[in-house]
């Protein structure tokens, strides 16, 4: 349990005291960071828009409303700041775009008892989850290791639950798809 | 640090294949950020976390009570010696001045070059509106004038791209519907159509759905429709 919480230090950030905002960070900079290098499948620019998305958080504090939870809004000022990102690349280019990052991210550390077999499995779909358009990649990440809830993932995509549900229904059918397109078989087979 | 545990999000799915999916993508490393942002962060940090010096000077002097006449000797302490003592903050005051003018000048050339009589010139001002329409209801609705009547498809439609962020809120939402049930051009049409599959909720994908049914929509469009919403449901 934690002593304090997101919303209640929030809030005195809001009112003033921006040390707290390091408790903040301390808690989910990891989960952002890896949110954005999902997104964005470059280390580097992962950790600017991350650095971005904290000081966003600051700019921002006194307009959290505690009608949500702190980790819905805050990933929801993640994903504007990634969309920022991902449009500037869609218009000037990427010129150190790595793309076969994901696979180098993920299937370096696949453990040892893995079978190739297993491995290269894992490692279609990482490519499989980074073919898809990002707002399937996003709702899927965020629903996978981020949100317990639908309520709170919706705050998070800034939209109704309902709306949540179906996107995550659609990006898990885009994403069987696209895993058997690049398998050559689907996933249970 | 170990990865954390995937979440409990309820999933369902009547496809086992999905379940197995969903379980697989639980077992996904995930990258560790480097010290390097650590240091950025605490660094911003502490510059955006440095007081006014006027809070500075009333801890100096031991004022921090409240109450008017605290606050109003710290106002003319303040004042008396602001000209000497804190070029910084007066800097800091034009700075933030500079940038508010700065904000309200890149609007304004957005709005102009919505208005310009040159396509390429409109078209480059779409670019630059997609950057800040989602914090600018003005911008937007210049945005929305130029998805329905521009001259040229090609701004029709990249303002039609530009709004798609927009689909979801209210107004803006409903005005992108209806410039979709009145298109006549398979080009516009087939933006909007891209936008609502896109970015749609249930009822936007009833309408296009609905659209498609009774032939509003040129027919090879209405073919993609009809294999964009079969592949979702899938």
């Amino acid at each position: 349990m934690q002593a304090v919480s997101d919303e209640q230090l929030i809030q005195w950030v809001a009112n003033g005291d921006a040390s707290c905002l390091g408790t903040l960070f301390e808690r989910h900079h990891r989960a952002v960071y890896q949110f954005c290098l999902q997104m964005t499948r470059n280390p580097g620019y992962a950790e600017d828009v991350a650095q971005d998305v904290f000081l966003k958080v600051l700019k921002a504090a006194k307009g959290f409303r505690n009608d949500g939870t702190f980790k819905g809004w805050m990933f929801n000022i993640a994903r504007n700041a990634t969309y920022d990102y991902l449009r500037q690349v869609k218009r000037h280019g990427d010129p150190q775009s790595p793309d076969d990052y994901p696979e180098a991210l993920h299937v370096d550390e696949c453990t040892a008892e893995q079978s190739a077999e297993g491995q290269q499995r894992m490692s279609n779909l990482i490519r499989a989850l980074a073919s898809l358009p990002a707002h399937f990649q996003e709702v899927i990440w965020l629903g996978r290791f981020e949100f317990d809830s639908f309520e709170e993932l919706a705050q998070a995509l800034d939209c109704k639950q309902g709306t949540a549900r179906v996107r995550m229904h659609r990006a898990m059918k885009q994403l069987n798809l696209a895993f058997t397109d690049i398998n050559g078989a689907p996933f249970d087979a | 640090m170990p990865d954390k545990k995937p979440t409990s999000l309820p999933f369902d799915s009547d496809e086992p294949a999905d379940h197995k999916l969903w379980s697989a993508l639980g077992e996904l490393s995930r990258g560790e950020p480097s010290d390097r942002l650590r240091r950025r962060f605490y660094s911003g940090l502490h510059e955006a976390g440095r007081r006014p010096w006027t809070q500075r000077l009333g801890q100096w002097l031991g004022l921090q009570a409240g109450g008017w006449v605290t606050a109003a000797a710290c106002l003319l302490l303040g004042f008396g010696f602001a000209q000497v003592i804190d070029r910084p903050t007066a800097e800091t005051l034009k700075l933030v001045a500079i940038e508010e003018t700065m904000v309200r000048l890149q609007r304004e050339l957005i709005l102009d070059r919505l208005q310009d009589a040159s396509a390429s010139t409109r078209l480059k001002g779409v670019v630059d509106a997609s950057e800040v329409v989602a914090h600018d209801p003005q911008v937007a609705r210049a945005l929305l004038d130029r998805a329905a009547q521009d001259a040229s498809l090609s701004v029709r439609s990249a303002a039609i791209d530009a709004l798609g962020s927009q689909l979801g809120s209210g107004e803006i939402g409903a005005e992108l519907m209806r410039l979709l049930q009145g298109a006549q051009s398979p080009i516009v049409q087939l933006a909007l159509v891209d936008l609502v599959l896109r970015n749609g909720d249930g009822e936007q994908i009833r309408q296009l759905q609905s659209l498609a049914d009774s032939g509003a929509l040129h027919p090879d469009l209405v073919r993609h429709v009809n294999n964009a919403l079969r592949s979702q449901s899938i």
